[in-house]
């Protein structure tokens, strides 16, 4: 094509796949996993932030074994074992406290990852191009679940070298699966904190709020029973507490469940309501703050 | 006093106030974030208060007397939390204050306007100390009405005065992370890790001799430790004024230390970044 004289080329078309088919499902994965990479790269330009926040987890551990020790004047609490079978005040903290980190996934990584593009400056950059809002999420969350594997695995090791840890090696694998579990209903949550961080931009006081709301109701260093029989209600609408009552089921030795029933159907059903739940949410804002006008405002 | 250092006096004042105005109209521009840090402060301290519960069985632990004087441990982690709410103030509003002027893009013409830095600096302090003492006006009204705090008209004014101190105390470290800030640039990431320095390494939720002796020794040059013994020994403990003369003392010593460390980093560090060129990079 010749245009005033000069020639002109005509710009090279793609084929942007869509509908549910193999193609379409790769290139989504393709999206997911070159966000994750971005994410590392991001993440290890700072390597300061990166060790800081690779640490932060067994921070704020710390002041729950130190206060737990200094209560009972010991490792050991009679109460404790009353209520949940096993009297091992660090064992238990440590259990509990390993899926903090995975929370922070779903409501920092996902539901804050999004406005952060938004201080990039490159949100409305990457939202316009021809993937899934929801793989961009995902992407995020894939860095964030690998970034807490590697806090949960120091925390480890530190809390081994201090203290000791009585966990059951045979628990481990069993104890993945429901980690696993959790993490796919975290991940409909996340979704959920996404849309919202979209609509009400504050995005770190959606994620800061919903952060210690779910401390607060998940069992990480109690057991359900002692919180007020509303919390325990609604303690069972988030997969937190489900999942730290199996997981400590097979990793602590004599650990009675505080709650009756079959985790795996509890943590399935959680799944399927919280994922169904958050891509519905998530679309349903992307078409609205769209209609709005109001996806790049702070 | 002549005409020109009245002016020069009134101009400095002048600044103070006007950083105060803009920094209370931020405030009502975003009412959310004034409610987040009245309500979430007592979500953060609620699980201690259920893991102890869980772990003694009951409200008193008498492990936990032998340590700190007093069996009852809701109010000592109610008190702890408050008094906690000024070091997370100070360090993200004040510490991280330069960096959010860099962000807005306004930095540049704060530092090169003629004015004497320092004042802006008091101005943020300021502003900052007037939005965390009204948060803690609110907690330690809900904390006497639903936890249980009990106070007594005699140990008001003591308190406030420890309150103050630790206020300048806080401000020093505060204006050293805004130094930095100015150089490393990363204030967010400095002001977490002193956040953890606080958390960890000061009685906020368990007493200081529950720490290993180094970290007891660390613990012992920040302001809050003493700011939290002395408030606890008059709101719990009932003891007397007299009693806790040393904490605030050495409170008193802390401040000048980080206060005078604060100001002369800050200055060091603005003619550093001016000179090299650096002090609008991100």
């Amino acid at each position: 094509m010749k245009r005033k004289g000069k020639e002109f080329r005509e710009p090279k078309k793609f084929l942007c796949p869509y509908g549910f088919t193999l193609a379409n499902l790769k290139a989504e994965m393709r999206a997911i996993w070159e966000n994750n990479v971005k994410e590392w790269k991001i993440e290890f330009t700072y390597p300061l932030s990166f060790i800081r926040q690779s640490v932060e987890p067994l921070i704020f551990l710390l002041p729950f074994i130190v206060y737990g020790l200094v209560l009972i004047g010991g490792r050991y609490s009679d109460s404790l074992m009353s209520l949940v079978g096993t009297g091992d005040i660090v064992t238990y903290i440590f259990t509990g406290y390993i899926i903090m980190g995975f929370i922070g996934t779903s409501v920092w990584a996902m539901g804050f990852g999004i406005r952060k593009e938004q201080w990039y400056g490159t949100f409305e950059s990457i939202y316009v191009t021809p993937t899934s809002r929801i793989s961009l999420v995902l992407g995020m969350a894939l860095h964030s679940v690998v970034h807490q594997g590697i806090s949960v695995f120091f925390e480890f090791l530190v809390i081994y070298a201090i203290f000791g840890l009585a966990l059951r090696i045979e628990g481990i694998l069993p104890a993945l699966g429901i980690l696993a579990l959790m993490m796919l209903a975290l991940c409909g949550f996340g979704l959920f904190v996404s849309s919202l961080a979209l609509v009400l931009k504050e995005g770190w006081i959606i994620s800061e709020g919903l952060y210690s709301v779910l401390m607060i109701l998940s069992p990480v260093a109690y057991p359900l029973t002692v919180l007020p029989s509303i919390a325990q209600q609604m303690s069972k609408v988030f997969p937190t507490a489900p999942a730290l009552i199996g997981m400590r089921s097979f990793l602590i030795e004599n650990y009675t469940p505080e709650v009756m029933g079959n985790v795996f159907l509890h943590l399935l059903a959680l799944d399927l309501a919280w994922i169904i739940f958050g891509v519905m949410i998530f679309y349903a804002t992307d078409v609205y703050i769209r209609k709005r006008g109001t996806l790049g405002k702070y | 006093m002549g005409s020109s250092e009245t002016y020069s006096f009134k101009a400095n004042l002048f600044i103070i106030w006007s950083e105060v105005v803009k920094n209370i109209k931020f405030m009502m521009a975003y009412p959310v974030i004034f409610v987040f840090w009245t309500i979430f402060p007592f979500f953060w301290f609620l699980p201690f208060i259920f893991q102890c519960q869980a772990f003694v069985g009951g409200l008193h632990s008498a492990n936990f007397e032998q340590f700190t004087g007093t069996s009852d441990y809701i109010p000592f982690i109610v008190i702890g939390a408050i008094l906690n709410g000024y070091v997370l103030t100070s360090l993200y509003g004040v510490g991280e204050s330069m960096r959010r002027e860099a962000y807005r893009g306004t930095l540049d013409y704060l530092l090169s306007s003629p004015s004497n830095k320092a004042f802006i600096l008091i101005g943020k302090a300021l502003s900052e100390s007037i939005k965390s003492t009204m948060y803690a006006a609110i907690q330690f009204v809900v904390g006497i009405l639903v936890f249980g705090i009990y106070v007594t008209i005699e140990i008001i004014m003591p308190i406030v005065l420890i309150i103050f101190l630790l206020i300048l105390g806080l401000y020093g470290i505060a204006l050293m992370l805004a130094a930095v800030s100015l150089q490393f640039k990363q204030a967010h990431d400095l002001a977490h890790t002193l956040e953890y320095v606080f958390y960890v390494f000061t009685p906020v939720r368990y007493p200081l001799q529950s720490l290993p002796f180094w970290a007891q020794v660390l613990g012992s040059f920040l302001p809050l430790t003493y700011a939290l013994i002395a408030v606890r020994s008059l709101m719990l403990l009932k003891q007397n004024v007299l009693a806790v003369y040393q904490e605030i003392f050495l409170l008193l010593v802390v401040d000048v230390v980080a206060i005078f460390l604060g100001f002369y980093l800050f200055d060091w560090m603005e003619k550093k970044t001016k000179s090299s060129g650096s002090i609008s990079h991100y």
